[in-house]
């Protein structure tokens, strides 16, 4: 099982689409940096193959101003979160 | 077309993935660099292309205008580092209006499900 | 950089701290006998085959190959019989073990030194 992180904003879909093709199920994957964006409820269709297994790092939704916008559908990790997640995967990978 | 049923997906000690196109930035060039690398120290290598990344197999590229190096020689060199698994995004090349008879070297089209079981059977993977 | 010069024919030529050409368009056959002979080597047919595949290799590549791949074209060009690492050592000895022949060749021959080798 792979822990996907990415951190392009949604305005790049290629990133997302090469991702999906990637991605298996049981994978899991984290939104940091410009990827957070796509947790935004209007934005979210970049996720859609990743339905229930996405995460968004608290910090860097908070340093943009998204905290509070953020999509019922996806779940807020913090740094500790994102340890921990790296934790529970065998093995990470970055899309950019 | 190679599905998951007759894949030999695992026997390779690298993976790279390239998905930039030649010419625009120096991924493409890094991630080639790095699969020659591996495979001069005698390592089984096998290439991803996807998104752009396609592009770094059509035929008829060249040079820059002031002359700058492309990475088409390098794709030509594969076969000389016994590179020989070359993988392509079914997906991604139809979007761009493409097919295998447009690129310069034979290739093996993936479909997503079959990608994806490579990407998960490859311990050692690397994103360009 | 310059670091180092060798004279041919009365032409003073421009080479680096490791020995290979500053400019690769000063190669010529009479430089890289020179250049041997300051190593201490005498280029015979069979040197000059394995030159000349070379730089043959760099045209079509635009890279100096990496002794796998050095080897590879060997078989493919001069037959099996050439096509092994040992013979290639035996042809182009080096000072010490990271000075493989891909590297001697290379720097005979005028090209860059091979990159995807370290």
């Amino acid at each position: 099982m792979i822990l996907h992180l990415i951190n392009r904003a949604p305005q790049h879909p290629a990133v997302y689409q090469a991702l999906a093709e990637s991605f298996s199920k049981g994978d899991h994957v984290l939104l940091i940096e410009d990827a957070c964006y796509a947790a935004l409820p209007g934005r979210q269709d970049v996720l859609a193959p990743f339905a229930g297994a996405v995460s968004a790092l608290e910090e860097d939704l908070v340093s943009r101003g998204l905290r509070k916008r953020v999509g019922d559908s996806l779940e807020v990790v913090d740094m500790a979160g994102f340890v921990s997640l790296t934790e529970l995967y065998s093995r990470s990978l970055s899309w950019f | 077309m190679t599905t998951i049923q007759n894949i030999d997906a695992a026997r390779h000690d690298l993976l790279v993935i390239l998905r930039h196109a030649p010419h625009g930035s120096a991924w493409l060039r890094e991630g080639l660099e790095v699969a020659l690398v591996a495979a001069a120290f005698g390592k089984r290598v096998a290439l991803m292309f996807q998104a752009d990344g396609v592009y770094a197999l059509m035929a008829g590229q060249q040079a820059g205008a002031l002359g700058q190096k492309g990475t088409h020689p390098q794709i030509a060199m594969l076969e000389m580092y016994d590179i020989e698994t070359l993988w392509v995004s079914e997906e991604a090349l139809l979007q761009r209006g493409l097919e295998p008879d447009d690129l310069m070297l034979p290739v093996t089209l993936l479909d997503s499900r079959t990608l994806a079981h490579v990407t998960r059977e490859n311990p050692y993977t690397l994103v360009f | 950089m310059t670091t180092q010069t060798l004279t041919v024919d009365g032409n003073t030529i421009a080479l680096d701290a490791e020995g290979y050409l500053v400019s690769l368009a000063d190669w010529s056959p009479a430089l890289a006998t020179a250049l041997a002979a300051s190593e201490g080597r005498e280029l015979t047919p069979d040197h000059w085959e394995v030159i000349d595949l070379m730089r043959a290799f760099y045209q079509r590549y635009e890279a100096a190959p990496a002794m796998r791949p050095l080897v590879k074209a060997m078989r493919q060009s001069l037959g099996e019989d050439k096509a092994s690492s040992l013979y290639l050592m035996r042809l182009f000895p080096g000072s010490d073990s990271r000075e493989t022949p891909a590297k001697i060749v290379a720097r005979l021959a005028g090209l860059p030194k091979p990159t995807n080798c370290l």
